[in-house]
């Protein structure tokens, strides 16, 4: 009887509640969809209003340009590839790591230094080119991938975001794991790690966004057109008193795919995580 | 267990933060101090003559009607965190339950954060356009004869970027929330649901406080983000029309980038630090009242 | 993977600490060489360019021009006579960024031999800088006699740090047909108060009868300016001027009593693509310059069934003798005073100005030394579509109207506030008293701050 009640009205407030969010979801889809069809339209559609969601005539061929010739994009994806990944996979370990010993270790100084982390990620990233172009051209990094991928693999917000997440769970699971003998190494890695998979997922995706979305950086750091990457690429669209948002959106509706493919790994992560989370109770 | 081991075990602390801490030092704090020192100086970009100049840029800062019309813009621009995380709490608890087609559904709301600024842009640019946007011709068919000018006006301007960027952090703070929400144990809510706690209750009583930490975070990254972001309106209006959207980080931008004079946006930055620390340090403190570890 | 990067991030932290104290010295060091204006720093080009037979010299040429429009097919040219100097372009942006990019590559000592500024405002910091070549240096070509007397406005302290090569040529380009239907003459000169008349009458419906490109907005301010003074006698600033306080009225009247040219708020807002409302007929005359061409030889994606006719852009005063009109030269390209190069810059930049571009002229850049051929150049301008473009007004326009010019010489951060404030003017949102005040008191401001 309970059973059967909570079912008849479980599968329409369903149904209702998927309607409403999908109906909600095309605003935030709206610019997306734009892309992808402005990439299949001509030139003087894409000024046309009301807006014209579906081209008259669609073209394949801003794709085509795009992906042929000289200036081809795969270069500029594997560049943004390689810089990404690096970025987005020793960004998380590595503020994974620093998170563990702001959350769970008691040490001198603690307090202050977090302060000081925090502290430096209100600075505005505009007045820091100037010296990290200094550094980095004497260094000999500037105009390599190395320029993009060393700072990439430090993340404030990453190390911020996953404190909050350790702080969360149990000081008992680490406790009696002390008892047992187990020093900070292995509570880390056996314990909080798998335990924080929804969250490391989480920082991945965006990390992963925002490295692949970087475009100051890349633009003041990179000079050879064969370092390119993604966003840089978008330039060559801005004609000189106009802008090819044909090309451009062919080009970026392609460049959105690996972030999709980020995404939809990580929420499994994150689906994995419930269970973990359900053992700990 | 001995002392010792246990002390070591603390000293650890420095292994698992020092890593990061190098890169901190590397890449913000060292460049942070060289910047500090261009503040007191004339550097303009490119240009090698360097001369100390002292207070003067600061005294310059001080008597800037542009920074405290940006300033002014910049709160304006802030209050849009607030409202963004509020939404995407609501959004990350419905797509937490049972629904269908759940895990398309996030992806979708997450797509704003990863679109191509560009067609954000352009896309929001023409549902604004005041006379024949879709935005307005909806408040028209509602009875809304003079519907606001939106971007195009030097009063509405800044309140349409509000509502793009509570649009566009939406989906950010939504997967936060969500990941967040993981943790909050089934069984807890099980057990609220058969003492009979209404729906809100369960989710004012229980999952916000639960959350709290997360909204916390959500709340200092979202301000500091927000506080440093330029980039979209850059690609809309360039701060205007007029200086209507010039916000603190954008004024930075154009002095550091098209004027040239880094001693001078070095010293806005570090007046534009200033204001984050103090809010930053303001929730700090107030964090005590509502988040719970 | 890890471990390396380790390894770099600690040499990196080391000699950052040497970069830092390096660098605050050599700030010190340098001040007193560079304040006599510029490039001297780049010591005799003769003496750097020891051209050995044998050799292939490789030079970088900057520019903000897609490759695709002109520049490759020039450099190819080049390239296959020439096969001792090989030059490869490099395209940047010409905005903020890509101009900061090009400015970046210059001082990290990057393989930059010639660059093309685009702006007075660019242009100056780069020699203050020390990034350009005194062209005076060569004495095999006078700038002066080939380029005529335009090329002056381009003189930075008396010298030239760049060579002015194309002839940029502003104008009203007008719906000839629609002229015709109204009866309406292509006027050689006219005034502001005559477009205004021209715009009413040929107004339909809600369409527009005049739009203007964002670039040429401001042009006939500078056109006054140029003439008076940005400064008054006593060194404050002389934006009050009552040719601005007429610009800003005839305009705004324009926008809201004629209706005859969009509201400034909706141009900005709408991203009105004027070159297309101009060419699919929707609006009679456009404000724009010679890169109108490009886009109106495109039938494919601008359709067009009228002819284009071509007048000056017109004067806010009554008096024609005292006119200057925007133009004279552009793309004024400069030889890095760091490139080991110079000498071969030098022989590619001379062969480049004098018809070398011509390629270019297909995008409007019709080449500026008398020794260029005018009449090649304007057959590559109008392709294979002369006969769509009504060509003695043609003609007038770029080659025969001996108004004098110039060229926008005000820094930045002036033509930013200035554009912020008559904004604020058409949008409503202060009255012109309030906007002249506005825009003199910041102006004052940033004169003083000098």
């Amino acid at each position: 009887m309970e059973m059967k009640r909570r079912l008849s009205t479980d599968v329409p407030m369903r149904l209702v509640g998927t309607i409403v969010m999908l109906a909600l979801a095309i605003v935030m889809i709206m610019p997306f969809l734009w892309m992808i069809s402005t990439s299949l339209k001509t030139p003087a559609e894409v000024f046309q209003y009301p807006i014209k969601w579906f081209p008259s005539n669609p073209t394949w061929e801003h794709h085509i340009k795009v992906w042929s010739g000289s200036k081809s994009f795969g270069t500029y994806y594997l560049n943004s590839l390689k810089i990404s990944i690096i970025g987005m996979l020793g960004a998380t370990f590595l503020s994974a790591f620093a998170a563990y010993g702001f959350a769970r270790i008691e040490f001198k100084g603690r307090g202050a230094l977090f302060m000081v982390y925090l502290s430096m990620m209100m600075i505005p990233p505009q007045v820091l080119f100037v010296p990290k172009f200094i550094m980095f051209e004497w260094a000999g990094i500037y105009n390599t991938h190395l320029a993009l991928i060393l700072p990439g693999l430090f993340t404030i917000f990453g190390v911020f975001m996953l404190r909050q997440f350790f702080m969360t769970i149990p000081n008992e699971i680490s406790e009696s794991a002390f008892i047992d003998g187990a020093g900070h190494f292995r509570i880390f890695f056996r314990l909080i790690l798998p335990l924080a998979k929804p969250a490391l997922a989480t920082l991945a995706i965006i990390d992963f966004s925002w490295q692949w979305n970087d475009y100051e950086n890349a633009l003041v750091f990179l000079i050879d057109e064969s370092l390119y990457t993604v966003p840089l690429g978008l330039q060559n669209f801005i004609l000189e008193n106009m802008i090819d948002y044909n090309g451009m959106m062919a080009a970026a509706s392609a460049g959105i795919l690996p972030m999709i493919v980020v995404f939809v790994l990580g929420q499994r992560f994150i689906i994995q995580g419930l269970t973990n989370s359900a053992v700990k109770g | 267990m001995n002392n010792n081991w246990m002390k070591r075990q603390r000293l650890l602390g420095y292994v698992f933060i020092g890593p990061s801490m190098l890169g901190v030092l590397l890449f913000f704090l060292i460049p942070a101090a060289y910047s500090f020192y261009l503040m007191f100086t004339n550097y303009k970009f490119m240009n090698p003559t360097v001369r100390f100049v002292g207070f003067d840029n600061i005294t310059r800062l001080l008597h800037d009607p542009m920074f405290y019309l940006s300033l002014r813009k910049t709160m304006l621009f802030l209050m849009a965190v607030p409202v963004s995380i509020a939404f995407g709490f609501v959004t990350a608890v419905i797509l937490n339950q049972r629904l269908y087609l759940k895990k398309l559904l996030r992806g979708l709301y997450f797509m704003p954060y990863i679109t191509s600024g560009v067609a954000v842009a352009f896309v929001w640019m023409l549902m604004f356009q005041p006379r024949q946007g879709p935005i307005n011709g909806l408040l028209r068919s509602i009875g809304i004869d003079n519907p606001p000018g939106w971007l195009s006006t030097t009063t509405t301007s800044m309140y349409a970027i509000d509502i793009i960027w509570v649009w566009f952090l939406l989906g950010y703070n939504m997967i936060i929330y969500l990941a967040a929400l993981q943790e909050v144990s089934t069984e807890l809510l099980e057990a609220a649901k058969i003492d009979g706690a209404k729906r809100g209750q369960v989710l004012r009583k229980i999952i916000w406080p639960l959350v709290s930490p997360t909204t916390f975070l959500l709340l200092i990254t979202g301000l500091i983000m927000t506080i440093k972001s330029f980039g979209i309106i850059q690609a809309m209006t360039q701060g205007g029309p007029g200086n209507s959207t010039t916000i603190l980080s954008l004024y930075v931008y154009q002095n550091a980038f098209r004027y040239y004079e880094m001693g001078y946006a070095s010293t806005i930055s570090w007046a534009l630090f200033l204001i984050i620390l103090v809010i930053t340090v303001l929730q700090w403190i107030g964090q005590k009242k509502w988040v719970h570890y | 993977m890890k471990k390396k990067s380790w390894i770099a991030g600690m040499t990196t932290l080391v000699l950052a600490m040497g970069v830092m104290a390096g660098c605050s010295g050599n700030g010190n060091n340098v001040k007193s060489s560079s304040s006599a204006g510029g490039s001297d720093a780049g010591a005799s080009p003769s003496a750097s360019t020891p051209v050995k037979s044998g050799d292939t010299i490789k030079l970088k040429m900057w520019g903000g021009v897609p490759p695709e429009a002109g520049p490759q097919t020039v450099i190819d040219a080049w390239n296959k006579d020439h096969s001792d100097i090989q030059i490869e372009y490099v395209r940047y942006v010409n905005d903020d960024e890509g101009n900061l990019k090009l400015d970046t590559a210059m001082m990290t000592g990057q393989d930059v031999d010639l660059y093309v500024n685009y702006t007075m405002s660019h242009a100056s910091k780069r020699v203050e800088s020390g990034f350009a070549v005194d062209l005076s240096q060569f004495s095999d070509y006078n700038i002066d006699e080939k380029m005529g007397a335009d090329a002056a406005s381009w003189k930075i302290n008396d010298k030239y740090y760049g060579m002015p090569t194309t002839k940029s040529a502003f104008f009203v380009a007008l719906n000839k047909d629609a002229l015709d239907a109204a009866s309406l003459p292509v006027p050689k000169e006219w005034t502001w108060d005559e477009l205004r008349e021209y715009a009413k009458k040929l107004k339909s419906g809600d369409d527009y009868g005049f739009i203007q490109n964002t670039e040429p907005y401001v042009d006939p301010l500078d056109s006054v300016l140029s003439q008076q003074g940005y400064t008054k006698a006593d060194g404050t600033s002389n934006l009050d001027d009552p040719g601005v306080k007429k610009w800003l009225e005839t305009l705004n009247a324009m926008m809201t009593v004629d209706k005859t040219t969009p509201p400034l708020g909706e141009q900005l807002t709408s991203k009105m693509p004027v070159e297309q409302m101009f060419l699919s007929g929707e609006a009679p005359m456009l404000n724009i310059g010679a890169w109108l061409l490009r886009s109106s030889n495109n039938f494919t994606d601008y359709p067009r069934d009228f002819k284009i006719a071509f007048a000056p852009v017109p004067r806010l005063t009554d008096n024609a003798a005292d006119y200057v009109t925007r133009g004279g030269l552009g793309d004024y390209t400069s030889i890095n005073a760091k490139s080991k190069n110079q000498q071969a810059a030098w022989e590619f930049l001379k062969w480049y100005a004098d018809g070398g571009m011509a390629p270019m002229a297909a995008g409007g850049r019709i080449p500026a030394s008398k020794d260029a051929d005018e009449e090649a150049a304007l057959e590559s301008l109008l392709g294979d579509k002369g006969d769509t473009y009504d060509r003695d007004s043609l003609m007038y326009v770029m080659f025969d109207n001996k108004t004098p010019t110039f060229v926008r010489s005000v820094p930045q951060e002036v033509v930013d506030l200035r554009s912020q404030e008559y904004e604020k003017y058409f949008l409503g949102a202060q009255s012109l008293d309030q906007t002249l005040a506005a825009m003199t008191s910041r102006h004052n401001e940033f004169l003083k701050k000098k």
